[in-house]
């Protein structure tokens, strides 16, 4: 196939030397590690605006860079509610309601959390669903990447392509762990940065200004008049009307991913102090803010520059737009760009699936055969070799996992069937000391056949792929069963709660010595 | 086997789900501006009064290690929300 990009020598050179910079990078934190907390939380070192960096680069892969475009070029500006709507509020609460209850408990992951909430059954089935979601998602990347970017931008030979980011990312993330994973996510987020405002601030030079853009966008008819419209009507048949981007996303499937996936909430796990754990949030949000201005502004541009293209190939108005306006050398940092966010993406899953196998099933079955918790280098040795089973085995199974037509819908799917139901046994659970085992038990499974039922059952709302409506009455639903059972059940025992709920956090200082003695332990 | 799943859902659950979604939809079909602007800036705005106003100062800025205006977490969320709030109002 031929290149769509058309990468020149000195573009070529940019890419290996940053391949290699970031390999060695990862190679180099090696040093850092010695116990499971440097392998699984860095050490608890991290600064603030490295955990910033780190949820950014983290959150953004390079589909994003290439899907959200094309959402824009189709959808208009609505596209970017993900990254705004989707972020800052989510990230505030994020920040000041679960961040300090994760942080202060001293534990490595979300169903770790939950388990001492509420029990081992809670945390189990939380730690599957994560791992198999995280599983698939891995997969998911890496087809994408190696297929729809790399293959369709390069011509580059797909299953090459997957061997190599494999390769790459497996070693520094099998060597380094979160801290390798961090601070490549720093370097990986600038150079994001770079060449994505290096391709808006020739986009909007090309067409004129953003005056221009606007005038331009509009006089080209009907279908185009809701493109500058952030909140779109109710009954659109789109995939994002405003109750949905309100309700769905900005209450439900955000906070729920800023909070409760392992993920994000790994990296404000291995902040240095609970100051850096929230700022780093709060950071990464401010951050977050201007991604939509690198990725969906260009996707605008392209309907002007590129009109050719139409709806149906609407994902290639990035390459197209590389093309059409990059240089040599400035093309070869763009796609690094790419190859960054689409390494950071792939790392990020791989650390967190790990520490989750090892954490929350390998660990929970072991307790449960009465063989007791694993050693430091027992944990940081299955860590290690997780990782790599974990490369290996998605890079094998990416093809009949990810080779589906609406790769974009599938993801957000798989989201919002388990969202709702995980952030309402989240909020119950630090919010309401009278929540029990059996009632968060209760509202987590039932949950998620609610959401399955709702998914399944067509012509219940307007839009086609309802996911955002899905993740909200999802919510609702777990939060009635939970306080439902929870109340019909009996009620925890205060010492179990001590330290668990927000009030006692927040005022209790016996609470807070419990805590410190239960980390201790 | 999807297409199963899914009439058997459509036979089972529709009739059960649909008197509680259609009005649902129905009264939120008529709800547009200026309340999804209000719900959407009210999000950002609640959230920053909740952190500013609201929470514990000490609460908030538990941890840090100097004080100071700049590391104070009410001003740092005031400045993080405010570009939202402003591409809100900007693409009603």
């Amino acid at each position: 196939m031929e290149s769509v990009i058309g990468l020149h020598f000195i573009d070529v050179i940019i890419i290996v030397v940053y391949m290699i910079g970031s390999l060695a990078l990862g190679l180099y934190c090696t040093r850092f590690v010695g116990s499971a907390e440097d392998f699984f939380i860095a050490g608890k070192a991290l600064p603030f605006w490295a955990v910033g960096f780190s949820i950014v680069t983290s959150d953004i892969g390079a589909t994003d860079f290439v899907a959200v475009a094309g959402a824009a070029y189709t959808n208009g500006v609505s596209a970017a509610n993900f990254d705004w709507m989707g972020s800052m509020p989510a990230m505030v609460i994020a920040a000041f309601v679960f961040v300090p209850y994760f942080w202060r408990s001293g534990v490595f992951t979300i169903p770790e959390f939950l388990g001492r909430r509420y029990n081992t059954g809670v945390q189990f089935v939380n730690g599957l669903i994560w791992a198999v979601v995280l599983f698939f998602m891995l997969a998911i990347m890496q087809w994408l990447s190696a297929d729809k970017l790399m293959h369709t931008i390069l011509g580059w030979n797909t299953y090459w392509t997957l061997a190599i980011t494999a390769i790459i990312t497996g070693i520094y993330t099998f060597s380094g762990g979160l801290t390798a994973v961090v601070f490549t996510d720093v370097v990986q987020l600038i150079v994001m940065y770079v060449g994505g405002f290096g391709l808006l601030a020739l986009s909007v030079w090309k067409v004129g200004g953003w005056t221009s853009l606007h005038d331009k966008i509009l006089a080209m008819g009907p279908a185009y008049q809701n493109h500058f419209k952030l909140l779109l009507p109710h009954d659109t048949t789109g995939p994002f009307p405003w109750t949905g981007i309100v309700f769905g996303l900005g209450l439900v499937m955000a906070v729920a991913y800023m909070s409760g996936n392992q993920v994000i909430v790994q990296r404000t796990l291995g902040a240095r102090s609970e100051w850096d754990a929230k700022a780093g949030m709060l950071f990464g949000g401010l951050l977050k803010f201007s991604i939509p201005l690198m990725v969906a502004l260009p996707g605008l541009c392209a309907i002007v520059l590129v009109p050719q293209l139409g709806a149906e190939n609407a994902d290639r108005a990035v390459p197209a737009m590389i093309r059409l306006l990059m240089p040599a050398g400035l093309r070869g940092l763009m796609f690094a760009a790419l190859f960054a966010a689409m390494m950071s993406h792939i790392s990020a899953s791989l650390n967190s699936t790990a520490t989750i196998f090892v954490t929350d099933i390998i660990g929970q079955i072991r307790k449960w055969a009465g063989k007791g918790q694993m050693s430091e280098k027992t944990a940081v040795r299955m860590g290690r070799l997780l990782t790599a089973a974990l490369i290996i085995s998605t890079a094998l199974l990416a093809q009949p996992i990810g080779d589906r037509p609406s790769i974009y819908v599938y993801m957000q799917t798989i989201l919002s069937m388990f969202q709702g139901p995980l952030l309402a046994i989240l909020l119950l659970g630090i919010m309401w000391p009278r929540a029990t085992g059996y009632g968060g038990f209760a509202g987590l499974t039932l949950g998620l056949v609610c959401a399955f039922v709702l998914y399944q059952t067509p012509g219940l709302f307007f839009a086609q792929d309802p996911f955002l409506f899905v993740a909200w009455w999802s919510f609702v639903f777990a939060m009635i069963v939970t306080v439902v059972v929870s109340l019909l059940t009996k009620p925890e025992s205060e010492e179990k709660l001590r330290g668990m709920v927000w009030s006692s956090v927040v005022r209790d200082v016996d609470a807070q010595d419990a805590l410190r003695e239960r980390i201790a332990q | 086997m999807e297409a199963m799943i899914e009439s058997f859902c459509k036979a089972v659950f529709y009739p059960i789900l649909a008197p509680i979604f259609l009005p649902i939809n129905t009264f939120l079909g008529r709800v547009y501006q200026p309340w999804a602007s209000i719900c959407a800036v009210g999000l950002f705005v609640g959230a920053m009064i909740w952190v500013g106003l609201l929470l514990n100062k000490d609460y908030v800025n538990r941890g840090r290690s100097h004080k100071s205006v700049w590391t104070d977490l009410r001003l740092w969320t005031v400045i993080s929300m405010t570009p939202h709030v402003l591409v809100y109002f900007y693409f009603r």
